[in-house]
């Protein structure tokens, strides 16, 4: 009986039979990564190009994706630029996840960076200021993240 | 497609071998260069990763005359991408694949059967991390916000940014807009222009119900969020 769901999902026979292994999950987590890379990845299938949309040999759900990462601050940034900043913010020592966070939301101003970051009083307190400097001059805005109304 | 349970080691033997099926290793594709992921492999640390899968593939024969990594590509296209794993996540696309074995057709087949093993990218918000959204629906129970791709996002009413109150929509009769009360004299309005950033509080992968008794459709994945601090809601309050 079919399920009117929001998402499709992958039949629960499926997931139960393990010992018969039509799937198996071989490793969960096998690398992670940024918006910018997934964004990047996206782009090699050339989404860009195609304003049709329906040449390039991307789904429509991959399109949202992109289309979601392109308005983000993902996409002005480089390999290179992100490198930088994880080398340059390592004197203010934030958590790996705290840096994930940082790169892919780009906080322009101390109130943006502040819940990023935890117990942002005693581990940051003034040169919290210079870590937001640090943000914007390693990742200059692009015109395409201007917040439209859509 | 169906995937029909092909017990390993079963009693037959394989009877033939599709053709150019030998184990083989993926071609090389020049559009699938090897991304060096940039931060050190922790757990949980970003809402995209990649999971490792091996899954058995029936292909069916019109789809033997396309290149092998072609055929299962699309293929395992169409049973992922945009497909929730649970308690894995939302998967968004088929990163590479790493291997492809067999080819052999097992008695009562039409079609051969290959054993896959590839990566796909899921999309699994963690605990703690800031995402930007943007405003899909604003009622009594509190807000629900979109991604595009992902839009079960709920904030419930009790994590907006206190104190707030709510007043009926005038143009949507179900509908109610949230307003934050700053000092107790400004109120800030939550309306759709803006991005909206909230924390994520919690992942949940409801079982699916026998029956349907909600008419909502029903969420595979379901992130719950929180406004509660300064610096999230919509981006405008602060910027």
């Amino acid at each position: 009986m079919p399920l009117n769901c929001s998402k499709g999902q992958l039949s629960c026979v499926e997931m139960v039979q393990v010992s018969v292994a039509v799937m198996k999950i071989l490793k969960e987590n096998a690398g992670l990564l940024t918006n910018f890379e997934v964004l990047d990845f996206l782009r090699t299938r050339g989404p860009a190009k195609d304003p049709t949309r329906v040449l390039a040999p991307v789904t429509p759900s991959e399109f949202k994706v992109y289309d979601n990462l392109v308005q983000s601050a993902a996409n002005s940034q480089t390999r290179e630029s992100i490198s930088e900043f994880v080398a340059k913010c390592k004197p203010y020592k934030l958590t790996n996840s705290e840096i994930t966070n940082i790169v892919n939301i780009r906080p322009s101003s101390l109130v943006e960076i502040y819940p990023l970051i935890e117990n942002f009083e005693s581990r940051l307190g003034e040169s919290a200021e210079e870590l937001v400097e640090l943000v914007v001059q390693v990742f200059p805005c692009s015109s395409e993240e201007i917040k439209s109304d859509e | 497609m169906s995937a029909s349970a092909t017990q390993p080691g079963t009693s037959s033997p394989p009877l033939h071998r599709a053709p150019g099926s030998a184990t083989t290793p993926p071609s090389s594709s020049s559009h699938h260069r090897h991304f060096a992921v940039l931060l050190p492999s922790l757990p949980g640390v970003n809402m995209f990763k990649l999971t490792k899968l091996e899954r058995k593939l029936i292909l069916k024969p019109h789809l033997l005359s396309l290149p092998l990594n072609e055929a299962v590509k699309g293929e395992l296209e169409v049973l992922f991408v945009d497909k929730v794993i649970a308690n894995v996540g939302l998967c968004i696309s088929v990163y590479d694949i790493q291997s492809i074995d067999g080819g052999f057709i097992h008695a009562n087949e039409g079609a051969p059967t290959f054993k896959v093993k590839f990566r796909v990218i899921i999309f699994l918000p963690v605990k703690g991390e800031i995402i930007s959204a943007r405003l899909k629906e604003s009622n009594a129970d509190g807000l629900r916000l979109s991604l595009g791709f992902f839009d079960d996002i709920y904030i419930p009413a009790s994590l907006l940014l206190q104190p707030s109150e709510s007043e009926p929509d005038s143009e949507n009769m179900d509908q109610v807009k949230w307003s934050w009360l700053y000092d107790n004299k400004d109120k800030y309005l939550i309306d759709g222009y803006d991005e909206i950033r909230f924390e994520v509080c919690n992942v949940m992968f409801p079982v699916i119900p026998k029956e349907q008794t909600n008419p909502k459709p029903f969420a595979p994945m379901r992130i719950t969020g929180s406004l509660a601090q300064e610096g999230l809601g919509p981006v405008s309050w602060w910027v």
